[in-house]
Formats: structure tokens, C-alpha cells, sequence
């Protein structure tokens, strides 16, 4: 009788290998390995979502050098909490609320702080977020690429002056492309306050893009 | 209720993603209203904008901060005494602050609310033997009553002495509540010893004034023609002597 030794005289091993090579480089398992002391694992995370964290908080704070910090800040909270993580969430719900979290919290540093700033000329009365005056240059440009670069300075001109609540869910939609379930489950709200959310936020953008419609 | 078909054409395409295709109600809407095709196409561009604004990448030195800020983290996270462990106990060390305070001024308080009373009773006895002090000169011992000066002798001896030299500030203790006395030495009460002329200088522990100089001060006085005067001068007392040692700031050094 013969017995069998390794895994491969089963027959099915190729399909169990793929699984369990699918199942190391899931998220969850590369933070299940992080807090387990895998240094490696906390790597791959970070360089899978370091770009749309980052590149997330700068379109919510409009500043750069401040956005590398608290991106920095979020893998270094998803780091210390990695015994706490449940799996209830998917991991990229998870770090995204924590970088919602951060980028609010220093938008409202921001707002306390109360800088002297020429868009507080333009600031609302009913107490809303200032209205940069942002008139569009009528001269033509030569150029298409300067026409683009222009465009997409305006376009995140105009975000940074909406709203935090419309701000987050538009950026979430339109430029990361997430879907609205997952919007609501990062901000923890319903879906339909989401999607009204994010009407209201495009009928901003409207406004103020009107030049460039 | 055209109204209501636009309302709800533009709901469906706000909800869709730019790559959807939107269904054929809302299609066959869009051949009709020109406000809703107006609507759409602006809003496609619009979100075309804004998805065209991409990802920003991360600083190619992303990772090598985050190992160092980590690193940094864990290690003062090691030290007993590290910031962390500072902001934790700064709490403790706050409240344990307050109650030492609050320990210390109820103690205070208490000190001060139970001991007015001895202070103003010292005053009260002290006030009348300050007055006592002012005394009419007749009262002033002479070495010898037989020696009396004779109503011809010329005696300098103020009747009485003015009262604005005795300063009296028994109210300070009053005021401050003072438990300790004044840096004074009462003595006017005190009956100088009268001290012969055999005793040594000095020894009078209770009036410490050479009693050897409490004689008459005799001279005589001649015009050169034989008329000849003789004057005696009583001793002068000064009856008490009070000497302010720093007790009371405001008056001026050496007051008598």
C-alpha cells in the first residue's frame, strides 16, 4: 500500500496552491501577518495604498506636504491597531475611513485656526465654506496641454472650496470611482445621503466650472 | 409630469458611472428634452474634469519615513519614561497638584479663622500700659527727696512732653493678626533702680541706664563781684524708653 507524502499525490494541488496564493496577498492577510510581526506584509500594504491615500488627503486638503503627513499618519494608526482590525470590513473601507477621519479633522484645524486669507472676502454669510474667487482666464492658450494642466488646477481649486460632507463623497465617486455603498460605508452614513450628497456637490462644481462646460 | 420624468432621467444619470450605459426610458427622454441633454452633457464633461485629475503619487520616500517614524514610535514607546507615558501620567500629576493646593489653602484658611482672637486680647492688655507710659515728670525718681530743688533753683523739667512724639500703632496687631509680639520692650512701667554711688556701673539688669548719673547737676555762677549763684538741675528721665526694632517700618530710625 502506498502512502502518500506530499500534497501533490492528491491530484489537486495546483488549485489549492493558487488558493493559498491568493490568500497570502489579500489584504486581510497581509494585515492577519503584520500582527503577527511580519514587517514584509505591513511593506506590501503600504506600497498598495500609498498613492490613493495620499493622493486622496491632497484632493481633500488641497496641499501636498500636509497630505503625505497624515498619510503617513493613517498607516501608522492602521500599524497600532492592527490587533483591533475586524474583518467585518473590506481593509480598503477601513483605511479609507481612517484617512477621512485624519484629512476632516485637519480641514477643522484649519477652519479654527481662521487665517488670514483672501478668500475670507468671499466668505459665505450664512457661515459655509468661503468662495474663492476664481475667474476664468477668457485669453486663449496655445497650447492643449496648458489648457488640461489649467483645467485641472481649476477643478481642484473649486473642490477644495466645497463643503467636507460634499467634498469627500465626490472625491470618493468621481476621481476615485468607488461605488456608492462603499462611499456610505467609509463615511458611515446611508447610501441615499450619499448620493444627495454628491448631486448637490456636482451642482457646485456646476457654478463654478461653468466657464469650462 | 414631464416635470417628474426629468427629475428622475437626471437622478438615473447622476447615479451612473461615467462607462454605464442609462436605460432606454431615459434614453428616449433625452431625444425629447433639450434641458436634460443640456444637463448630461455638461455633467459628463464635468465629471470627465474631475476624473481626469488621476492619482497623485506618494514621495519616493514614503516608505523609508514610515519605517523611521515607526521605528521612532515603537522605541519611545519602550522607555518608561517617554512622551507617550509623560502625556498618560500628566493627568495624575495635574490632579495630585490641585489636591496639594487646595490641601494647603483649606489648611491656611483654617489657621487663620481660628487664631484672630488671641492677637486683639494681647492688644487690649498691651494698649492701657502703652498709655500708662505718658507720665507727668513728678513721678520721676530723684536720688534723694531731702535734696528736693528749692523753688529759687532753676529746674528744666518739661511739664510734659508732647503727644505726637509717642507714636502708638497698637491697631497693627489688630490689622495683621500677628501672633507674635512687637520687637519692642516696654519699660515705662518699669521703676528705674535707684543705684548708689558704691555699686558698679552696669549691674541694674532691669533698667540699663547708669543710675551712677542720676545726681544733681550743681554749678555755681559768679557776676565777679561776689554775688554768687548756684543752679541745680534735676535729672531728667525720659521715663520709658521704646525702642522700634524694625516693627514699625513706617516711622522714622530710633523714634523715642
Amino acid at each position: 500500500m502506498n502512502t502518500l507524502t506530499t500534497i501533490d499525490e492528491l491530484g489537486f494541488a495546483p488549485a489549492l496552491q493558487q488558493d493559498v496564493l491568493e490568500d497570502t496577498t489579500s489584504d486581510h492577510a497581509l494585515l492577519e501577518a503584520t500582527r503577527s510581526g511580519d514587517q514584509d506584509a505591513f511593506a506590501e500594504l503600504v506600497s498598495r495604498y500609498r498613492n490613493q491615500i495620499t493622493s486622496y488627503i491632497y484632493r481633500m486638503t488641497n496641499d501636498y506636504d500636509g497630505a503625505v503627513d497624515l498619510a503617513q499618519e493613517t498607516f501608522v494608526r492602521v500599524y497600532r491597531a492592527a490587533d483591533r482590525y475586524q474583518r467585518s470590513y473590506a481593509f480598503s473601507t477601513y483605511i479609507y475611513r481612517i484617512a477621512t477621519n485624519l484629512a476632516i479633522s485637519e480641514l477643522r484645524k484649519r477652519k479654527r485656526r481662521k487665517l488670514v486669507s483672501l478668500t475670507g472676502f468671499f466668505q459665505q454669510s450664512d457661515g459655509g465654506e468661503p468662495k474663492e474667487f476664481n475667474p476664468p482666464d477668457a485669453r486663449p492658450l496655445q497650447d492643449s496641454d496648458l489648457v488640461d494642466t489649467e483645467r485641472r488646477n481649476a477643478v481642484q481649486r473649486a473642490i477644495s472650496t466645497l463643503p467636507e460632507k460634499y467634498r469627500a463623497p465626490l472625491i470618493l465617486r468621481d476621481v476615485d470611482g468607488r461605488s456608492y455603498d462603499e462611499i456610505a460605508k467609509i463615511l458611515e452614513t446611508s447610501e441615499g445621503t450619499v448620493k444627495s450628497r454628491i448631486s448637490r456637490a456636482r451642482g457646485f462644481l456646476r457654478e463654478k466650472m461653468h466657464a469650462y462646460l | 409630469m414631464r416635470k417628474n420624468i426629468c427629475e428622475v432621467t437626471r437622478r438615473e444619470l447622476d447615479e451612473l458611472m461615467l462607462d454605464e450605459t442609462c436605460s432606454t426610458t431615459a434614453v428616449d427622454h433625452l431625444r425629447e428634452c433639450g434641458a436634460c441633454r443640456e444637463f448630461h452633457e455638461k455633467q459628463t464633461k464635468l465629471r470627465q474634469i474631475v476624473g481626469s485629475l488621476g492619482t497623485v503619487p506618494a514621495p519616493a520616500d514614503f516608505d523609508f519615513r514610515l519605517r523611521a517614524r515607526l521605528a521612532n514610535e515603537s522605541s519611545s514607546a519602550a522607555s518608561p519614561f517617554s512622551f507617550v507615558a509623560w502625556q498618560s501620567l500628566r493627568r495624575g500629576f495635574a490632579a495630585v497638584a490641585v489636591l496639594v493646593v487646595f490641601a494647603i489653602g483649606a489648611y491656611l484658611v483654617r489657621n487663620a479663622l481660628n487664631q484672630p482672637t488671641a492677637p486683639q486680647v494681647e492688644t487690649a492688655k498691651q494698649t492701657p500700659a502703652v498709655r500708662e507710659t505718658v507720665k507727668p515728670p513728678q513721678e520721676i525718681v530723684t536720688p534723694n527727696a531731702a535734696e528736693k530743688p528749692k523753688p529759687e533753683d532753676v529746674a528744666v523739667v518739661p511739664n510734659k512732653r508732647p503727644q505726637g512724639n509717642r507714636i502708638e500703632r497698637p491697631s497693627l496687631v489688630a490689622i495683621f493678626g500677628n501672633k507674635k509680639p512687637l520687637a519692642t520692650r516696654e519699660l515705662s512701667n518699669t521703676r528705674a533702680e535707684v543705684v548708689g554711688n558704691t555699686e558698679s556701673v552696669g549691674t541694674s539688669a532691669a533698667f540699663p541706664i547708669d543710675a551712677t548719673s542720676v545726681q544733681f547737676f550743681k554749678f555755681s555762677v559768679d557776676d565777679g563781684r561776689g554775688n554768687a549763684k548756684t543752679i541745680s538741675v534735676p535729672t531728667i528721665s525720659f521715663g520709658s524708653q521704646r525702642l522700634m526694632q524694625n516693627a514699625n517700618q513706617f516711622a522714622p530710625k530710633r523714634v523715642w
